[in-house]
């Protein structure tokens, strides 16, 4: 179970360090250039994908784009390396819930938007397949959260 | 139970202060509230009555600013696909058949799309002033029943 958990936490900190990177630094990738970054963080691309979501209120996007992905790199990076992994683990929760309202949302309102799952690097569109994604790495971020830590609590917390 | 929601809580002050403050230093920085959309201007979009006019004289060039999957799936007959997101390495294909003066319709889909409007942008800072967009192109072009293709090439 110890080595499930483990892989677990690899790969959903793992993706959440990816798309954080993907989405700060701008990363895309062409068959022509490779692959090209931003030397500074550079969110314009990813403030117009929240934008295309048009999730009201409008003039908020720019913020969730400037703060997001950085909470994503905090918490991706913390459950890679096990540090925090429990508190890591159910902030992925919690942003899992809001990526799937907010792809839930533009499926109802028939958007036909990218993702912006990982910036610009998959042009995966908004739809059932990008829903049933986030739906696994719910499941597996609630798992990660909720389940009891390895290691018995220190007896002395429970002394006076 | 408790120390696990105050440490969640403090990933995410701490990752909110750190994206203001990446934001605030960065050259690339962007506004904290998102500014209101620019108004359509009328000498920016064309009608799609006029685009049916260029297209039938031929001496319209139309772009598709979707994604080449986009494109394939259906276009308007003769449009050529030029993705914006990927527009630095399909441009160049593009270029020798544009003139400067050529009258030129960028389009994508729906109404809320701007990637036809940001096309112009790109195409207009290249010198290209005579680009305007049709708004909901694909969708509007289709439902005019007027001519489309399937496939990746014109």
């Amino acid at each position: 179970m110890k080595w499930i958990n483990l892989i677990l936490r690899l790969i959903l900190g793992g993706i959440f360090l990816a798309s954080a990177i993907a989405k700060i630094w701008d990363v895309q990738v062409s068959h022509v250039h490779g692959i090209q970054f931003s030397n500074v963080p550079d969110l314009a691309t990813f403030a117009r994908d929240v934008t295309s979501y048009h999730v009201p209120p409008r003039e908020l996007a720019n913020l969730v784009a400037i703060t997001l992905p950085w909470i994503e790199l905090l918490a991706g990076g913390l459950l890679v390396c096990g540090i925090w992994k429990q508190a890591s683990a159910l902030v992925i929760t919690a942003l899992m819930v809001v990526f799937l309202a907010a792809i839930g949302w533009a499926v109802a309102h028939g958007y036909d938007i990218r993702c912006g799952c990982f910036g610009t690097v998959d042009a995966r569109k908004v739809g059932i397949m990008a829903l049933a994604q986030d739906a696994a790495l719910f499941v597996i971020a609630v798992w990660l959260a909720w389940r009891r830590e390895d290691k018995p609590q220190p007896a002395t917390e429970t002394n006076p | 139970m408790r120390r696990t929601f105050q440490r969640a809580l403090a990933i995410v002050v701490a990752g909110a202060a750190l994206g203001l403050g990446a934001n605030a230093v960065s050259p690339r920085r962007i506004p904290l509230l998102t500014p209101p959309p620019e108004p359509t201007k009328a000498q920016d979009t064309v009608a799609l009555k006029d685009a049916e006019t260029l297209w039938k004289s031929g001496t319209g060039y139309f772009l598709d600013a979707r994604s080449p999957a986009d494109y394939a799936a259906g276009h308007i007959a003769g449009a050529v696909s030029l993705p914006v997101e990927d527009f630095d390495d399909h441009f160049p294909q593009i270029a020798p058949m544009l003139t400067p003066d050529a009258p030129i319709i960028a389009y994508c889909d729906g109404q809320e799309c701007d990637l036809s409007r940001r096309l112009m942008a790109r195409l207009r800072e290249l010198g290209y002033h005579n680009v305007r967009h049709l708004v909901n192109g694909w969708t509007a072009w289709h439902a005019a029943g007027l001519l489309t293709h399937t496939g990746s090439q014109p």
